[in-house]
């Protein structure tokens, strides 16, 4: 198996405002993104004639799934731009992002599109999020909620207590995440968290939830909506924005049956080795290589895992390396694994932070935030053992 | 008042549940490859043999925490008044199965990992019982 290395590129994006809630529906918010990025790529709507997408609403809570409203699917998008395109696929696994723009990599590299429109809107409904009203726990729920674990809070809450009971750390050290986080967040205009960084000391006083998660370790629910269009490197050089290539990809999934939502440490680092052994493989890169390595940080604990699996520290060491400044992206010597905020420094977007980052500085359109040296980037999506990551490249 | 969401039993499930209720743990052994699994499931998760005949076979219940966490909120109705509720992550001496319930007796018990403990049971309904756990003392 070879993977063809930087045969597809990502030619424009648009990203809409991230917000409590829209004052429009999810799915007129989309479409104009949608149209926005398709001209920013230089095309006209009736030449894309692909779209790939993961629609999933990521909520515990029994909300009504309608599309155009909650949450929307690629046939919906396509449909409502009046294109009638040769290929549309949903992508089902977790890793819902680097998912969607792998099966446009595929169309395109095999020919079934040419241009592809990759889109992901998240919708932040009205009350509690992940609240649930169930009286009866049917199917994969009667393992779990009759004892009170339900919903992704309680899912990190014990994941990450594992990791602080076996390497020895302490809340104390994530404030720099944080901080770190939703200091970038606060230099993007779109954020929701725009102007409005965090202190160590705010983070810490925080009321916990799910100790030893507190409520700034989970990203914010969100309305947003972002759009990026792929089309095949050859195609997009003659487009007018500097191509952004797909060079590699790892994806996992648990290898172990076990409880819903119930994520034990070892499974996490053995399939996230694996993921990571795939990223290197198929991009013929390694940790180090990375100009831009954007961790998925939906809960604060993933930048630790991904910190870990994917070498950039060692086993255990992360709490360290981020206590010490390690991914300070003002200092020189920092990883600037959270520059482009992350979902901790913009809302709960669902690696489309990871992957904007990517782009815009791969591509040189990162405005006042433009770093100097950005060829090679690493956009992560979810857990390591149940999710995915893209290389992405750009030419030097 | 809803109550707490009581477990709904189906093909798969049945056994472990009719244990449960007269506060046995018995878990599914596939009769192929003699793994133990939980949840049970469609396919041996082992062998991937698709008939697996699972036997319910009681266990000892002894275990070892690897880890916890202390809710402060709740996003199921019926544990307000539990709160703040103690779970623990629990893996039983048979073999790499891990099951998550709380830990009767205050959320301020002194936990670390490695901590041991037996299983026991939470009466939610007649007829309906459910694992949880109970810390053994230290020697
Ligand atoms: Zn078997």
């Amino acid at each position: 198996m070879t993977f063809k290395r930087d045969a597809v590129a990502v030619a424009g994006y648009a990203q809409s405002p991230i917000v409590r809630h829209f004052d429009r529906t999810l799915g007129a918010v989309a479409l104009d993104t949608a149209k926005q990025a398709i001209t920013d790529a230089g095309l006209r709507v009736d030449q894309i004639d692909g779209f790939t997408s993961s629609a999933l609403f990521p909520t515990a809570g029994a909300h009504a799934m309608q599309d155009g409203v909650s949450m929307v699917t690629s046939n919906w998008l396509a449909e409502h731009l009046g294109v009638n395109p040769t290929y549309v696929s949903g992508f089902q696994g977790v890793g819902q992002l680097p998912g969607s723009v792998m099966l446009a990599v595929n169309a395109i590299a095999s020919g079934a599109a040419t241009h592809v429109l990759v889109h992901r809107a998240l919708h932040n409904p009205a009350g509690s999020y992940h609240g649930n009203p169930m009286q009866e726990a049917s199917g994969s729920n009667q393992w779990t909620a009759p004892q009170g674990f339900f919903g992704p809070l309680a899912m990190i809450g014990m994941t990450y207590n594992e990791y602080l009971q076996r390497y020895g750390a302490c809340r104390e050290s994530m404030a720099a995440v944080l901080v770190e986080a939703r200091k970038n967040g606060a230099r993007i205009p779109w954020s929701y968290w725009h102007d409005r960084p965090l202190t160590a000391d705010e983070y810490l006083a925080a009321p916990l939830v799910s100790e030893p998660i507190c409520r700034y370790d989970a990203d914010i629910p969100v309305d947003g909506v972002a759009c990026f269009v792929l089309t095949s490197a050859e195609r997009a050089r003659d487009l007018p924005n500097k191509p952004v290539y797909v060079r590699g990809f790892g994806m996992g999934a648990p290898t172990r049956r076990r409880l819903p939502l119930h994520w034990p440490l070892d499974d996490l680092y053995e399939v996230g080795t694996e993921t990571a052994r795939r990223l290197w493989t198929t991009s013929g890169l390694g940790p180090g290589d990375l100009d831009v390595p954007q961790l998925y940080d939906g809960f604060s604990p993933f930048v630790y895992f991904w910190l870990e699996v994917l070498g950039l520290c060692p086993v255990g060491e992360a709490h360290r390396l981020v206590k010490d400044g390690g991914i300070d992206s003002d200092s020189r010597t920092g990883l600037p694994v959270l520059s482009g905020g992350g979902a901790l420094g913009n809302g709960r977007m669902h690696g489309v932070p990871q992957m904007l980052e990517c782009y815009l500085q791969l591509s040189g359109r990162a405005g006042e935030r433009q770093r100097e040296k950005a060829t090679v980037g690493l956009a992560c999506h979810s857990s390591p053992h149940f999710g995915g990551a893209i290389v992405y490249g750009a030419d030097v | 008042m809803p109550g707490r969401p009581l477990p709904v039993a189906d093909d798969l499930s049945a056994s472990f549940w009719a244990a449960a209720a007269e506060h046995r743990l018995v878990i599914a052994r596939c009769f192929r490859c003699n793994e133990l699994t939980h949840p049970p499931d469609l396919v041996c998760p082992h062998c991937h043999h698709t008939d697996p005949q699972f036997r319910f076979e009681p266990v000892s219940g002894s275990g070892t925490v690897c880890s916890w966490t202390v809710l402060h909120q709740s996003f199921l109705p019926g544990f307000d008044d539990d709160l703040p509720l103690l779970l623990v992550d629990v893996r039983l001496d048979e073999g790499d199965v891990r099951l998550i319930g709380r830990l009767l007796g205050g959320a301020d018990a002194a936990l670390r990992a490695g901590s041991r403990v037996t299983v026991t049971f939470e009466d939610l309904a007649p007829g309906v019982a459910i694992p949880a756990f109970a810390l053994v003392p230290e020697a």
